[in-house]
C-alpha cells in the first residue's frame, strides 16, 4: 500500500520505493531483464531518440491511432509507445495462464447459471438483488438457448503484480474487451526497430492471435446455420476509438467488417449486403454495446444497429458474440464474489486472488470507506475507462468531499479497494531508464469445448510518474510484452 | 464483398481524381497571372475556373468577389468548399478508412500520409507564391497512389470500383471543363483566328494537361477547334478525353457483370455511349450543338452511375 512520499511525486522516485520492481530485485538486476538491461544501457541516447521517433512514426503511417471523445480538435491520437519491453518468464506465464482460463470458465458457467435455474443464488452465494436488480442483467436474454453455452468468448483480465510471486485479479473485461491490436502491433514495431533481439531471445510469438480467435468464433456456430459459417466483426464505424483494432482483426482473420447499415434482418435471418446481393451472416463478433445491437428491442435512438437482430439471435440464426447481458460477469459489485463463482461451478479455489473489496452498498463497508477514502481507490461500479474514479491519497480535499457525498447518496453505485502497490517496469525518460507502474492484460478465447491463449497480453503503463491510472484515455502507454519460452 | 465496401473504394477514387483536376485547374491559373492580360479578361478567367471547379455559388456566398488569392486559397485549403483540395484528401482518406480492409498496408500508406504530409504544406497564411510547389506535390501523391493502387491491389470487383471512381470523376470534369468554354469552340465565334482564342484554346488544353499532348497528336499543323474538339472528346490515344474515360468504364462494368456473372442494365447503357462515342466525329458534334452534345452527355453518365449505385451499392438482390 502506498503510505509514503507522495509529496516528492515528481521530484524523485521515492514514491516507487515499497513497490516490486519486476527489474531489480534486492538492487540486483533479476535474471529475465539482464540482457535487456545490457541492451538498453548500450543504446545511444540519439539512437534512443531516433528509433522513438521512427516508432511514432510506424504507428502513425499504420494508422493505429485511438479517438478521444470530446476532443474534436484532435480526434486521432496515437497512443504512446515505450521501447522497453515487459518480460515475463515461462513459469510465470504458466500461473496466469492457468488463472485467466479457469476465470474465463467460471465466468461462462456463471453467465450460463443465472440466465436459466439461478443456482448459485438459490444456494444463496450472491444476494438475489445484486444479480436481478443489476442494470447489466439482461432480462432478455432468461432461459435463451446460447449456442453450446458460450456467452463470453473473449475475455481481457486485468492483472497487477505486487511482488515477486503474487499476479492479482483487477478486473474481469468479458464484453468487448479492447487492446489486442495493441498486443500484435507493439510486437511488430519492436521487431522492426530492435531484430537483432529477437535473434537472441526466445520469445513467444502473438500473432496466432487472429487465428485462434476465428477458429473459436467458428465453433459457435447458431442452430440454423448450414456448412461454414459466416463470421463478421460488427463495429460502430470509424469514429469509434477502437476502430482500427475492428478493423485490424477482420483484415487478418479475412472476414467481413461490417456496420450496422450493412446488415438488415428478414423473417428473422441476418444478412448482409453485398455487391452481389444478400448474404446470410451466421456469427456476429460484436464490438458494440448492448445498448445499440437492436433499435427494436433495446436502445429506441440506436443507429449503429441492426433492427430485428435480437429476433434473429433469439430464433437461433444468428450468434451475436458476447451474448447481450454478459456485462454483468464484470460488473464490479460481482467482482469481489468471485472466488465464490470460481468456487461454485468449478470446486476450485481461484489461482489468482482478487484485490479486497468493499461494497457501499453494505453497511459496515460504506462506514469503513468513508473514514478511510484517503487510503482508497473508489470507482463506480458501472464504469469503465478510468473514469469516476477517486485515487484517495493524490486527490484533493474537494474531490474527497464530492466521493464521499455521492457515496452518501448512492452507496450501491460505489466500492473500494485498497490502493495497490503495482509492480513497476522502466521506460525511457530522457537520459536515464525511469521505473513506472504497469499492468497486463491477456486475452482468453473460449469456444466450444476448447479454450486458446496466445503467451502474450497488453501491458499498459502509467506515464505520469507515481500515477496508478494505466488507461489510455488518461495518459496511459503501452509495451511489448515478452513471455520467454524458457 | 460488402456494397458499402465497393461505394466506398469508388468514392476515395473519385476524390483522388478530383483533387488531381483541382489541382490541374489551379495550374491554370497560376498561368494565368503570369500573362500580362486586361483586366476583364483576367476576371472572366477567374470565373471560368470556379465555373468548372463546379464551386462558383459557394464561392460568391463566402467572398464578395472574384480576387485572384482568395480562389487559389479557396480551391486549395478551404474546408468549407467541399471539393477543395484539402476536402478530397479528408474524404479520399475517410472513405478508405472505412475500408481499410479492402486496400493493401501500401495503398493505405500512399493515401494517409497524403493526408498527415498535408500540413506541411498548409501555412498559417497562404501565399500565392508556394502555390507551384503545393500542385507538384498534389500531382505527384495522385500518381504515387494510382500507381500503387495499379500495382499492390488484387485485379478484383474492388479494384474496378475503384477504377470507375476515377473515370466517372474524370469524364464529368473533361465534360464540364469543356462546357464551360464551350463558346470558344465554336465555328461562330467572334474570336476565331483572333489572339485571344488561341490563347484559350491552350488554356482548356493545359486544364486538362494535354497541351504537349495535343501537338504530338496532331503534328505541327495549326490549331483549330475541331481538332480541339476531336482531341478532348473522342480521342482514343488523350488519357484526359471523354471517349477514353467512356472506354474504362464500359470496360469496368463489363467486368464486374462477368465477375457477378449478371447481364444487368448498367452495362447496356454504357455501352451505348460508347458505341456512339465511337461512330461519332467532330462535325457531328459541331452540328448537333456542342453545348447541347455535352449537356446530354453528362446526363447520360449520370444516369448509369444511377444504375451502377442501385445495382452494386443497395446490397438488395436483382
Amino acid at each position: 500500500m502506498i503510505n509514503i512520499g507522495l509529496k516528492q511525486i515528481g521530484i524523485n522516485l521515492a514514491p516507487y520505493m515499497y513497490m516490486y520492481n519486476e527489474v531489480f530485485n534486492k538492487k540486483k538486476i533479476r535474471d529475465p531483464y539482464l540482457n535487456i538491461m545490457s541492451w538498453a544501457k548500450s543504446l545511444p541516447h540519439n539512437l534512443v531518440i531516433k528509433k522513438k521517433l521512427q516508432a511514432e512514426n510506424l504507428f502513425k503511417k499504420i494508422g493505429i491511432t485511438f479517438s478521444v471523445y470530446n476532443n474534436f480538435d484532435n480526434a486521432e491520437r496515437l497512443i504512446p509507445f515505450d521501447m522497453f519491453p515487459r518480460i515475463i518468464t515461462k513459469l510465470e506465464w504458466l500461473h496466469i495462464k492457468e488463472g485467466v482460463t479457469q476465470r474465463a470458465l467460471a465466468i461462462n458457467a456463471f453467465l450460463r447459471d443465472i440466465y436459466n435455474k439461478g443456482e448459485i443464488i438459490k444456494a444463496k452465494i450472491i444476494p438475489e438483488d445484486l444479480i436481478y436488480k443489476n442494470p447489466a442483467y439482461e432480462v432478455k436474454m432468461i432461459g435463451l438457448k446460447v449456442p453450446n453455452n458460450i456467452y463470453s468468448p473473449i475475455i481481457g483480465t486485468d492483472i497487477i503484480r505486487t511482488d515477486a510471486k503474487s499476479f492479482k485479479v483487477l478486473e474481469d473485461n468479458c464484453r468487448t474487451p479492447s487492446g489486442v491490436s495493441y498486443m500484435i502491433e507493439n510486437r511488430e514495431i519492436m521487431m522492426r526497430m530492435f531484430p537483432e533481439l529477437f535473434h537472441t531471445l526466445n520469445i513467444e510469438p502473438v500473432d496466432n492471435y487472429s487465428a485462434y480467435l476465428l477458429d473459436i468464433l467458428k465453433t459457435l456456430a447458431p442452430r440454423k446455420c448450414g456448412g461454414d459459417p459466416n463470421v463478421v466483426i460488427l463495429s460502430p464505424g470509424p469514429l469509434n476509438s477502437a476502430y482500427y483494432e475492428h478493423s485490424y482483426l477482420a483484415d487478418t482473420m479475412g472476414i467481413e467488417l461490417v456496420q450496422g447499415s450493412d446488415l438488415f434482418v428478414k423473417d428473422n435471418v441476418t444478412y448482409m449486403r453485398t455487391t452481389k446481393g444478400k448474404q446470410k451472416v451466421d456469427i456476429i463478433y460484436r464490438r458494440i454495446d448492448d445498448d445499440f445491437i437492436d433499435p427494436i428491442t433495446f436502445n429506441k435512438m440506436s443507429v449503429i444497429g441492426v433492427p430485428g437482430l435480437f429476433d434473429s439471435y433469439r430464433t437461433g440464426n444468428v450468434n451475436i458474440c458476447s451474448a447481450p447481458g454478459s456485462g454483468i460477469a464484470d460488473d464490479k459489485a460481482i467482482y469481489s464474489y468471485m472466488p465464490d463463482i470460481i468456487r461454485f461451478y468449478l470446486a476450485q479455489e481461484a489461482i489468482l486472488p482478487s484485490i479486497q473489496t468493499y461494497k457501499c452498498s453494505q453497511k459496515k463497508d460504506k462506514e469503513y470507506v468513508l473514514k478511510n477514502l484517503k487510503k482508497l481507490v473508489v470507482k463506480e461500479v458501472h464504469g469503465s475507462g478510468g473514469y469516476g474514479m477517486l485515487i484517495g491519497n493524490n486527490a484533493s480535499k474537494a474531490k474527497i468531499n464530492l466521493f464521499s457525498n455521492k457515496i452518501k447518496n448512492n452507496p450501491n453505485n460505489y466500492i473500494a479497494q485498497p490502493i495497490l502497490d503495482l509492480s513497476t517496469v522502466p521506460i525511457f525518460k530522457n537520459r536515464d531508464l525511469s521505473p513506472r507502474h504497469v499492468d497486463l492484460r491477456p486475452f482468453t478465447l473460449v469456444g466450444n469445448k476448447k479454450n486458446k491463449l496466445v503467451a502474450g497480453g497488453l501491458t499498459r503503463v502509467a506515464l505520469k510518474e507515481g500515477s496508478l491510472v494505466v488507461n489510455s484515455s488518461q495518459g496511459g502507454g503501452v509495451k511489448d510484452t515478452w513471455v520467454l519460452r524458457e | 464483398m460488402l456494397s458499402r465496401t465497393a461505394e466506398n473504394l469508388y468514392w476515395t477514387a473519385r476524390y483522388v481524381e478530383r483533387a488531381d483536376s483541382i489541382a490541374r485547374l489551379l495550374e491554370v491559373a497560376y498561368r494565368i497571372h503570369l500573362i500580362p492580360n486586361t483586366d476583364e479578361g483576367y476576371l472572366s478567367e477567374w470565373d471560368s475556373i470556379l465555373k468548372a471547379s463546379g464551386m462558383k455559388q459557394e464561392y460568391l456566398k463566402k467572398y464578395d468577389q472574384i480576387n485572384k488569392e482568395k480562389i487559389e486559397f479557396f480551391l486549395l485549403f478551404d474546408e468549407s468548399n467541399d471539393s477543395c483540395i484539402k476536402s478530397c484528401i479528408i474524404n479520399a482518406r475517410n472513405n478508405l478508412k472505412m475500408v481499410r480492409t479492402a486496400v493493401t498496408l501500401e495503398v493505405w500508406n500512399t493515401v494517409n500520409s497524403w493526408y498527415h504530409d498535408l500540413k506541411n504544406y498548409e501555412k498559417d497564411r497562404y501565399s500565392s507564391k508556394d502555390l507551384p510547389e503545393i500542385l507538384d506535390w498534389v500531382k505527384k501523391q495522385v500518381n504515387l497512389i494510382k500507381g500503387t493502387i495499379d500495382h499492390t491491389q488484387l485485379i478484383n470487383d474492388g479494384f474496378d470500383f475503384i477504377r470507375l471512381g476515377i473515370y466517372f470523376e474524370r469524364a464529368d470534369f473533361t465534360a464540364r471543363i469543356i462546357d464551360v468554354k464551350y463558346f470558344i469552340l465554336l465555328p461562330s465565334s467572334t474570336y476565331i483566328g483572333g489572339q485571344v482564342d488561341n490563347f484559350q484554346w491552350s488554356l482548356m488544353l493545359r486544364s486538362v494537361s494535354s497541351y504537349r499532348g495535343f501537338r504530338w497528336a496532331y503534328g505541327n499543323s495549326n490549331i483549330d477547334y475541331k481538332k480541339i474538339i476531336d482531341f478532348l472528346i473522342l480521342s482514343s490515344i488523350c488519357p484526359r478525353s471523354i471517349f477514353f474515360a467512356v472506354e474504362k468504364i464500359n470496360h469496368h462494368i463489363y467486368r464486374l457483370c462477368e465477375f457477378y456473372d449478371d447481364r444487368n442494365i448498367v452495362h447496356k447503357k454504357v455501352n451505348a455511349i460508347y458505341k456512339g462515342l465511337s461512330k461519332c466525329n467532330a462535325d457531328e458534334i459541331i452540328n448537333f450543338g456542342l453545348h447541347e452534345f455535352l449537356t446530354k452527355f453528362i446526363e447520360d453518365i449520370g444516369n448509369v452511375y444511377t444504375d451502377l449505385e442501385s445495382v452494386y451499392f443497395s446490397g438488395t438482390d436483382r
